[in-house]
């Protein structure tokens, strides 16, 4: 997971490398550190230090962590020849190591050989049965195939054992949003936020869900946690800022008739269309007669 | 009885969508189309352009209800409105239009009755810089009498037609030139307010 600096920050390194600014080892230890997926761009530039002899010794021990990065990204573009030649490469100089041995995993995975990668992640398992990296591949693989509710149950295996990898509690979620398995999608963000009170993506993304699933309890909830958003982000979230709008105009639809004051909320909203306007007027003038548009068919 | 219509798009409408989709090739991405019936033509429904909405979570309800109301009324304003819905599944082999897909079409048909349902076809969009159909990447789905989506087949009915018959040369073109990367969603916007999701500058 990327925060919005390290994204400007990686854009920017990116942008320099393109126009020949140089920088391309810096950009492809940021990209690992951040675990982002720019393929593309990792092969591109991890190949022209992998090809250059003089550029491939400066880098040192770091050469064989370009030649895994290289041949990951190489897969994900599906140049297969240049991830076999890296693993090639990397099985030379590591000829017992289980790492490659996930790599040819990957490798027989990007080919389509489902079985045989399944066969190959079976036996890297029993010398290693808490390999995380393995574990997660196999639910990558159901997910490629189409197994969604294969990869579910494989992913919610696997959070009973390492309950506190934070992606995969996220792409638990994610997956289930796209089937609109909302409940389960709140299960997991409530994790998330329990082992992470300060991440305001979750908090969003929680109230998102809870939104979406509707009635009135979910719809308070979903306010507060919009609210937490905005307390966590400075103010600068637009999505939280749109979220207790879209909140206060849906829990006004749902009381109609009914005797529920909810006293607290025309402050909320108010503060919060007062905020998209500033925003808007500042840097996204053209649009602020939609936004205010907008605002007033929100307010009940 | 369900209406006969011919779909037709415009080029930069088609476009837009399908660059879009390059865009984010490891996610489902989705977007509107605008338009109108026809004024002399009833049976034409035509497609004048297209925003790309999202390529992230596409089944949360408040980032689409936002988008939903801006666009309304930036194209209400032109006396356009929302008469379609795009859609691109994750996966390559995935052909079949889901239920989000299905649910979305089914919130725009409540507002505009004739609106359709487009599907990337990812096998078609593969084929696109070797071949010369001129015939649009997207599978067109209707809803049938009793509110199921249907895919339009060949053999007559409701069809999909690119406007322009040159459309997908043009759109070759842009994908050599990965003028993808130029394409702005309601995501970024959210993102990024400066952001804009009309994509003015896009085929200047």
């Amino acid at each position: 997971m990327v925060s919005k600096t390290e994204e400007t920050q990686l854009n920017s390194l990116e942008n320099q490398v393109d126009n020949g600014g140089g920088g391309a080892w810096e950009y492809l230890c940021l990209v690992r550190k951040l675990k982002a997926r720019r393929s593309e761009k990792v092969l591109k530039y991890g190949l022209s230090i992998l090809n250059d002899p003089k550029k491939r010794s400066a880098l040192g021990p770091e050469e064989w962590t370009l030649y895994e990065q290289v041949a990951i990204a190489a897969m994900d573009c599906q140049c297969l020849d240049v991830a076999k030649d890296c693993i090639k490469a990397l099985q030379k100089k590591f000829p017992e190591s289980k790492r490659v041995g996930r790599l040819n995993g990957m490798l027989l995975e990007a080919k389509g050989s489902w079985g045989e990668a399944e066969k190959a992640y079976s036996s890297l398992l029993e010398d290693n049965p808490l390999d995380q990296v393995i574990h997660k591949r196999r639910v990558a693989m159901a997910k490629a195939q189409g197994n969604i509710s294969g990869a579910i149950e494989s992913l919610n295996k696997y959070l009973e054992i390492f309950m506190a990898d934070h992606e995969a509690w996220r792409e638990l979620a994610e997956i289930y949003v796209s089937l609109q398995m909302y409940k389960q999608a709140a299960f997991c963000y409530e994790e998330l936020i329990l082992s992470q009170p300060t991440v305001p993506l979750y908090h969003l993304a929680y109230a998102d869900v809870l939104y979406t699933l509707g009635g009135l309890e979910n719809l308070h909830t979903a306010k507060k946690y919009y609210a937490s958003t905005i307390d966590l982000t400075g103010g600068k979230n637009t999505r939280a800022l749109f979220g207790i709008c879209l909140c206060t105009s849906a829990i006004a639809q749902v009381s109609k008739g009914r005797n529920k004051e909810d006293k607290e909320s025309p402050e909320l909203h108010s503060l919060a269309a007062t905020a998209l306007e500033k925003d808007y007027k500042q840097r996204a003038s053209d649009k602020l007669g939609l936004l205010t548009s907008a605002l007033r068919s929100l307010k009940t | 009885m369900v209406a006969e219509l011919k779909h037709e798009i415009s080029q930069n409408a088609y476009i837009k969508l399908v660059l879009h989709s390059l865009k984010h090739k490891t996610t489902a991405v989705n977007g509107v189309l605008l338009g109108r019936v026809n004024p002399q033509n009833e049976s034409v429904v035509e497609i004048i352009d297209s925003v790309p909405l999202f390529h992230s979570n596409l089944a949360l309800l408040p980032p689409l209800e936002i988008a939903l109301i801006m666009i309304e009324e930036h194209y209400g304003s032109k006396g356009l409105g929302i008469v379609g819905y795009f859609h691109a599944n994750e996966r390559f082999d995935d052909a079949e239009l889901g239920i989000v897909a299905k649910n979305i079409g089914d919130h725009i048909c409540r507002y505009f009755p004739q609106a359709a349902v487009f599907l990337l076809d990812n096998k078609k969009l593969e084929a696109l810089p070797k071949g010369k159909d001129q015939s649009p990447v997207m599978q067109l789905y209707i809803r049938d009498a009793s509110k199921n989506w249907k895919l339009a087949g060949p053999d007559g009915g409701s069809r999909l037609v690119i406007k322009e018959p040159a459309a997908n040369v043009v759109l070759s073109d842009y994908i050599s030139s990965e003028k993808w990367q130029d394409v702005v969603d309601f995501d970024d916007h959210l993102d990024d307010i400066k952001m804009d999701w009309l994509n003015p500058e896009l085929f200047k």
